[in-house]
């Protein structure tokens, strides 16, 4: 079980990470969801060992990091947001030369390397040179390089960027499959349908601290009645624009393509109330329907009010 | 035994680049025109023009030989090890190094050793060109023994800046003319250093007495002498100068600079390595920090006290 408890990080003026607490169970995958900037790579590379937090602690399964440091970084494999290869190295030694910093040589290490490029799909290119590989076989190779001294918890940068819908697609079934293994799993994404998809919890940052977590369900489930109505109107918009603005359940108006789109906090008999009383005051509603709750849509509503462009640490 | 991971990475990667090949093809080639014709011009034109052939002559053009050699040495060892962890830092590799058990020092030794092996290669590449010396006879086996100890422990002392310099920059342009700065200060900002000395402390002794009484003599360094004990050059002279001569001419030297002790002065080259050798150290020990994510960098421990008086405030 991996406990975060009251990391706070700050770069010069900017405050990375304020306070943030929480706790990934064993055999979780957890999705690490914020705009960027939020404070998902800090927490990733603090977890990680890359950087010392100004205050906080992080334990893994009760051991706490910055005082056991080498038995810590054993037991964690971490995949970053870049993949940096060596030239002149082939998929297979580069498994082979972490798998010597484990202590693990020879014909040991070429069978657990073939084993682990097996896992990701890259046996037929076990012995092809690092950079000659694509984008997403990197991506792959990299995540089997974390997997060499078979850590129980991995941490997962946005392992899914810049690939095809391919190569997404089979990250995600490798990470579905590790987790079958038993491995725990700390992943960030922006590809929020992939993550709602084989995440078993959630946790959305922003501003370095931790606005919601927990199991996707029970996100879903408390913020549920706040998912989007969206309506379209052939006349009367204005109107109907205005009847919305009166009502004390709606929050949120936004108008895009057409479509006007609103946070209601109200019961299905409320929102028929709110229908009639539009139509009423002269506005012809063509469209009417509360959207499908996700973690999209969560997210939006979550993150709604900044601007998601500051700057990534 | 087990090897350093990163040592038998690098020197796996190392063999493989182009670059090791061109390194002791330039280096050799260098060495071998400079040795080839200090030979031509000891003994083929001697012979041709002079009638006389100065068997003497042949420790000066070991001493040739081996001065072009340790000044190469010089200029390679910087090129070797500036750009090995801002390299890592570049390629984007050093994160994943530093997640996994390895420690900062077992990187930056790692580092450090292979820069010092291809440095070996190239000393020993060179062995046929410093052999030459052995047709004649002049120089003993132990000499090129004590020569290629001397190759070594300035690679050390080098290298050692150079990856300083490598984990304080992040860019290698940086980490590299920065490394080049700080061996020109060593060779030459010492010299000039000593030199204002002696210049200064002659023009303040010259409003003082009178220099034609036959009992002066001119103020010189003092013990600053011994700041040319982290002068890698010095050093190579000290050695070259005991090997062909009697070390005479490096105590004249040294005396036009400075007096210490006779003590020091006869074992100057066993004095500078250890000086220099306790110097490595201290560039390795400092890499290492500068390397090590969970220590406290003094950069940071600003911004880290404003974050803090900032959270007090909220």
């Amino acid at each position: 079980m991996l406990q975060i408890k009251n990391l706070s990080k700050t770069y010069g003026k900017f405050t990375a990470l304020d306070n943030l607490n929480l706790t990934i169970g064993k055999g979780q995958i957890f999705g690490f969801v914020g705009p960027n900037g939020a404070g998902k790579t800090t927490t990733m590379k603090i977890v990680a060992g890359l950087l010392k937090p100004d205050s906080g602690q992080v334990y893994l399964d009760g051991i706490e990091q910055q005082t056991h440091i080498k038995e810590f970084k054993e037991k964690i494999g971490y995949m970053p947001d870049f993949f940096g290869v060596y030239d002149n190295l082939k998929a297979m030694e580069y498994m082979e030369f972490y798998a010597s910093i484990y202590g693990i040589e020879g014909e040991k290490a070429r069978k657990l390397g073939l084993e682990l490029i097996d896992l990701v799909g890259l046996t037929d290119k076990a012995d092809t040179y690092v950079d000659s590989l694509s984008r997403g076989m990197k991506q792959r190779l990299c995540l089997a390089r974390s997997l060499i001294h078979n850590p129980e918890f991995l941490i997962l940068d946005e392992p899914a960027s810049g690939l095809d819908p391919r190569a997404r697609y089979d990250m995600k079934e490798i990470i579905k499959e590790l987790n079958k293994r038993g491995k725990t799993i700390l992943i960030s994404s922006h590809i929020l349908p992939e993550l709602s998809q084989m995440c078993t919890n959630i946790g959305i940052i922003e501003n370095g601290k931790m606005m919601v977590s927990g199991t996707v369900e029970e996100i879903m489930a408390t913020r549920g009645t706040a998912s989007p109505l969206v309506m379209r109107f052939t006349e009367g918009q204005e109107n109907g624009i205005e009847v919305l603005k009166k009502n004390r359940l709606v929050e949120n108006v936004t108008i895009k393509d057409n479509s006007v789109s609103i946070l209601f906090k109200g019961n299905e008999e409320e929102e028929a109330m709110l229908l009639a009383d539009m139509i009423k005051n002269g506005a012809y509603v063509s469209y009417f329907s509360r959207e499908e709750s996700n973690l999209e849509s969560l997210f939006i509503q979550i993150t709604d009010h900044t601007d998601g462009e500051s700057n990534e640490e | 035994m087990k090897i350093n991971p990163v040592y038998k990475k690098e020197l796996k990667i190392g063999v493989r680049t182009i670059k090791t090949a061109l390194i002791i093809l330039g280096y050799n080639g260098l060495l071998a025109l400079f040795g080839l014709f200090a030979f031509y011009a000891t003994f083929e034109y001697g012979s041709r023009y002079g009638g006389t052939i100065n068997y003497t002559a042949v420790l000066e053009l070991y001493a040739i030989i081996a001065a072009v050699e340790f000044g190469l040495v010089l200029f390679t060892v910087p090129a070797l090890t500036a750009g090995s962890i801002s390299g890592e830092r570049e390629k984007q590799t050093l994160d994943i190094l530093l997640t996994t058990k390895l420690s900062p020092m077992q990187i930056i030794l790692g580092k450090l050793a292979s820069s010092i092996s291809i440095m070996i290669l190239l000393a020993l590449s060179s062995l046929p060109i410093l052999s030459l010396v052995f047709s004649i006879g002049g120089v003993t086996f132990v000499d090129m023994l004590e020569f290629m100890a001397l190759i070594i422990i300035t690679a050390i002392y080098v290298g050692s800046i150079g990856i300083f310099f490598s984990c304080l920059f992040k860019k290698t342009t940086v980490a590299t003319v920065s490394t080049y700065g700080a061996l020109l200060f060593l060779v030459l900002g010492t010299f000039f250093i000593l030199t204002a000395i002696v210049i200064l402390k002659n023009m303040n002794a010259a409003n003082l007495v009178n220099q034609s009484d036959y009992l002066y003599q001119s103020p010189k360094a003092g013990y600053w002498v011994l700041i040319y004990l982290i002068n890698p050059a010095v050093t190579c002279f000290a050695v070259i100068e005991g090997q062909i001569g009697t070390g005479s001419r490096f105590v004249q030297f040294l005396r036009k600079f400075g007096t210490s002790s006779q003590w020091i002065e006869n074992n100057w080259f066993f004095i500078s390595v250890a000086v220099q050798g306790v110097l490595s150290l201290i560039f390795i020990y400092f890499s290492s920090r500068l390397l090590n994510p969970l220590k406290e960098k003094r950069g940071r421990r600003k911004g880290r006290k404003m974050g803090h008086g900032r959270m007090n405030k909220k």
